[in-house]
């Protein structure tokens, strides 16, 4: 039997291919090619994520305990003509510009994602001590106001294949926000999902959308609204805290995935109270920590030389040098230095700040280190939990304008 | 600033790295621009709670190791980059379901690949020991073929380099069959079609082979940190040779002079001017961002007579336990539901062929201890997007791709999955249209058609590129084969683009 052997083939159909490819060529018209965003999956990643969004305030709400809820529109004058949908649970990133300060702040969307396709995102903000953006916007935005925002970020969505068909939701004062969102969702059938919501305020006045929610609750029984009151004992609401007692008395029998959003005090004790209850850890989600404050607390902390450094800036060929104090965040130091850096999260999570550190030494806590491995191999950080211990040469890139 | 400079590059992809990697080492002022704020394009990472997952490119073919270099590891190499690479022996495991099915594992190493076959398909060994022998010969044929400058002899290449011409000018399949591999035996060994997608019966022999013999004999490799540690070795061998990186610095028009020659390019709003402009972007988008009177014609007709190739829907998953109380051994696991190719390849839609791998089974510590992840891979095109898809119904068809994938996957493996997910994702061609801004979402580029194969496209290379002062890399360019050749693309185009602007050859 002779060797495996390619005789069998014409060596000279070899030669054919070239004439053939370009004959093929020839055939092709010479007309301009199609636009990339006509294509189908980019005409969808586009409508889907457009980056940017350009809004306008269409209506003011005001509820009690310090709280206001903006209706957003498309404003077409600045080439947004419709809003991108969204899952409940995100959030969109706002840029603001106050005084010389450029800076980016994430609000939940309140509304039902069944509203945007009407052209309309609802954001509600509270008013924190000393928060600048949202006394800002709960000072100055009036109906009219143009609003640049980005396009639905955030991962704190209801994911079927991964939570429990159960979801007890911990709300803690404005964290009210992406659980009015998942409601409706839920009731409109964009999401599969049955939601049992503990809202701790405190008292029944200090509980926003009670009404509507009350409404939904008795329309929609998947959704079941649950006050839980620390400063009013009242009848058919908790009084005090969000306990695992409280947890357990509303949760259901089998498996069910706990999804928490409010302030960072509401995670310390509420993450303490569902420790007791040994839920596995993908049954525990939480909505973005927040801005992270005051890193000298933490035990590994390092001693520093000085109160504030040098922090050179080098954005996409220009280069500025700013001064930055010891316990500030560097995107927050650009900020009140009037340097636009992206942004979107603020909590160390979403990546979108991702910076090289050129030279010198930050600190960034361990709890909201969300970095890629590689990155702490290449010294890339994120500014916004990223504070100096010596003076930094730091290369940002631009704001990006463009999904 | 530096404006104007010798090279800009457009794109930190594979390629645009390679490439901006060799000017700036050699002394070039270069100026790498890239749309979003990480380099790597499909090379990079992305966090989901305690894991850290890669869109796409989650292994390398033509590695090898120090003490044998393949051709990834010498350009990487050469330019400094420093890579902690990991191996995996087994090349995969090819599970086809139903009556005709089988569960094979092939390993790396001719010797064994072929006993491994053979033990499948008893008697073939020798013939499929034959169509690895080939390499060499491709080798000495394209060594000629270079040596002629892309010119050669018609009675020199029939005397001596026949088998080549037979090789490079057939299908895998027409080739296999004349070799006598038996059509089982071909139907396993061609499981790898799925990271071309391209069906073995049209896909080029050559370049499959060059493919597959790179697998056989080196394995796969992957980074230890994922491939955003290639991304950034690279970016860093790019900035400490004075290179420059612009991130979230999409480049909206592409400058020409007079005379057509290629002039600079505009990012954020800014003209910027170079000796050079290397394009890492596919031409469909670089047409469409320049003035088309100076696209030449035969450029233009090329890209119309192209159909844009492969892209993928995938899933990442977090498990909240490891590899082995999940049942999960194996590092690449094929799933089919047919023995052949073309089947598969025409039931894409209704699991032809899938890919899962585990990358703790590759490297251990890729995620936090007592946890794994799995990764599977449905290669569609972005044509298959239904057109009727709505944007608030995406989510729904995300999780209804993944939802049938992964209870295929629990039942053709016998292990349970669903209850341990603790992060997912999913992505399909709209998320790498989104990402990487190509049409329809390919990854690679233009199809690898029966006539527009690696070939025909290296002979007819100076007519389809034709504007002077600007050069293309990437998995668009003449390989298209998958994410190593867009390195070796890299390298070869921003080597010709040095010794233009630095004299010499």
């Amino acid at each position: 039997m002779s060797k495996p052997n390619l005789n069998k083939l014409n060596p000279m159909d070899f030669t054919k291919m070239t004439p053939a490819r370009q004959a093929i060529i020839e055939a092709a018209p010479a007309k301009s090619v199609p636009h990339t965003g006509s294509y189908k999956p980019n005409a969808l990643a586009m409508a889907l994520h457009p980056g940017v969004q350009y809004l306008k305030v269409t209506k003011i709400t005001t509820h009690t305990g310090g709280m206001k809820s903006y209706d957003l529109a498309p404003d077409p004058e600045r080439g947004t003509s419709s809003l991108a949908w969204f899952s409940a649970g995100q959030y969109l990133s706002l840029s603001l510009e106050i005084g010389p300060m450029r800076l980016t702040r994430p609000y939940s969307l309140s509304s039902s994602p069944r509203e945007s396709l009407q052209g309309r995102y609802t954001i509600t903000v509270k008013g924190v001590e000393g928060g600048i953006a949202s006394r800002y916007i709960l000072d100055n935005w009036t109906e009219g106001t143009p609003v640049t925002a980005s396009e639905p970020l955030g991962t704190f969505t209801y994911e079927p294949l991964r939570d429990a068909p159960v979801v007890v939701g911990i709300a803690g004062g404005s964290g009210i926000t992406p659980f009015r969102s998942l409601a409706h969702a839920i009731a409109d059938g964009d999401e599969d999902a049955e939601l049992i919501l503990l809202y701790g305020s405190k008292t029944l006045e200090d509980a926003a959308f009670e009404e509507e929610l009350r409404a939904l609750e008795k329309a929609c029984p998947r959704f079941r609204l649950i006050n839980v009151l620390s400063d009013e004992a009242r009848e058919g609401c908790e009084h005090g805290f969000i306990t695992a007692g409280v947890i357990q008395k509303y949760a259901p029998a089998g498996e069910y995935s706990v999804f928490l959003c409010g302030p960072q005090a509401m995670y310390r004790f509420v993450d303490k109270q569902l420790a007791a209850l040994k839920l596995r850890r993908k049954f525990i989600r939480h909505e973005l920590f927040g801005e992270y404050f005051g890193p000298e607390k933490e035990p590994d902390y390092p001693a520093i030389s000085a109160k504030s450094f040098q922090l050179t800036v080098r954005i996409a060929g220009h280069e500025q040098t700013v001064n930055a104090p010891a316990g500030i965040s560097l995107l927050r130091t650009m900020e009140q230095n009037g340097i636009a850096a992206p942004a979107h999260c603020r909590s160390g999570e979403c990546g979108w700040c991702h910076s090289r550190l050129v030279s010198g030494q930050v600190y960034t806590p361990r709890s909201i280190d969300g970095r890629r491995e590689a990155d702490l191999l290449y010294g890339y950080i994120h500014p916004c939990c990223a504070f100096p211990l010596s003076d930094l040469v730091l290369e940002v890139p631009p704001v990006k304008t463009s999904p | 600033m530096g404006n104007p400079f010798d090279v800009i590059v457009v794109g930190a992809g594979n390629a645009g790295l390679v490439a901006a990697a060799n000017t700036a080492k050699a002394g070039l002022k270069t100026l790498l621009l890239e749309k979003h704020n990480l380099p790597g394009g499909c090379a990079t990472s992305f966090r989901r709670g305690r894991f850290e997952f890669e869109p796409s490119l989650h292994e390398l073919c033509s590695v090898g190791t120090k003490e044998r270099p393949n051709t990834v590891y010498k350009v990487l190499d050469d330019l400094g980059a420093k890579i902690d690479w990991r191996y995996e022996h087994n090349i995969f495991r090819a599970i086809v379901k139903g009556e005709n099915g089988y569960d094979v594992t092939l390993q790396a190493g001719v010797d064994e690949f072929c006993r491994s076959v053979d033990r499948a398909v008893p008697g073939c060994e020798a013939n499929v020991r034959a169509y690895l022998e080939l390499k060499p010969k491709v080798e000495a044929a394209i060594a000629y073929i270079y040596k002629m400058k892309g010119k050669p002899n018609g009675l020199t290449m029939l005397l001596k380099h026949a088998d080549f011409m037979r090789l490079a000018g057939h299908s895998v399949e027409d080739v296999m069959t004349a070799l006598g591999i038996p059509k089982a035996a071909q139907n396993l060994i061609n499981t790898y079609w799925g990271y071309l997608g391209v069906p073995t019966d049209e896909l080029n022999a050559m370049h499959f082979l060059n493919m597959l013999y790179d697998y056989v004999n080196d394995g796969a490799a992957m980074p230890h940190h994922r491939s955003h540690e290639l991304s950034l070795a690279l970016a860093d061998v790019i900035l400490q040779n004075g290179g420059q990186i612009w991130y979230n610095s999409e480049v909206t028009q592409f400058l020409y002079h007079e005379d057509g020659r290629a002039a600079g390019v505009v990012a954020n709003g800014e003209k910027l001017y170079a000796k050079e402009v290397i394009s890492n972007v596919i031409p469909h988008n670089v047409f469409d961002r320049s003035d088309p009177s100076k696209i030449p014609e035969q450029n233009l007709k090329l890209a119309n007579a192209r159909s844009f190739g492969i892209s993928v829907a995938t899933v990442y998953l977090g498990l909240d336990c490891t590899a082995e109380e999940l049942g999960m051994k194996d590092y690449t696991v094929f799933i089919q539901s047919d023995p052949n190719p073309r089947v598969q390849y025409d039931t894409r839609l209704e699991g032809g062929l899938y890919i899962i791998n585990c990358l703790n089974n590759a490297v251990p510590d890729s995620s936090p201890e007592g946890t794994c992840t799995l990764f599977f891979t449905i290669p569609i095109f972005g044509g298959d997007v239904p057109a009727e898809l709505l944007p608030q119904d995406y989510k729904r068809y995300k999780n209804n791709i993944a939802k049938k994938y992964i209870q295929d996957a629990e039942q053709v493996l016998g292990i349970s999955i669903i209850p341990h997910i603790e992060e997912l994702s999913v992505a399909t061609p709209v998320t790498f249209a989104r990402y990487l801004g190509t049409p329809e979402g390919t990854i690679y580029g233009y199809r690898l058609s029966g006539w527009d194969n690696l070939m025909a496209r290296t002979a007819a290379e100076k007519t389809d590129y034709a504007i002077p002062g600007l050069s293309f890399c990437g998995g668009h360019y003449l390989r298209g084969d998958g994410y190593s050749c867009a390195y070796i693309m890299g390298d070869t185009v921003s080597k010709r683009v040095v010794a233009r602007l630095k004299g010499g050859t």
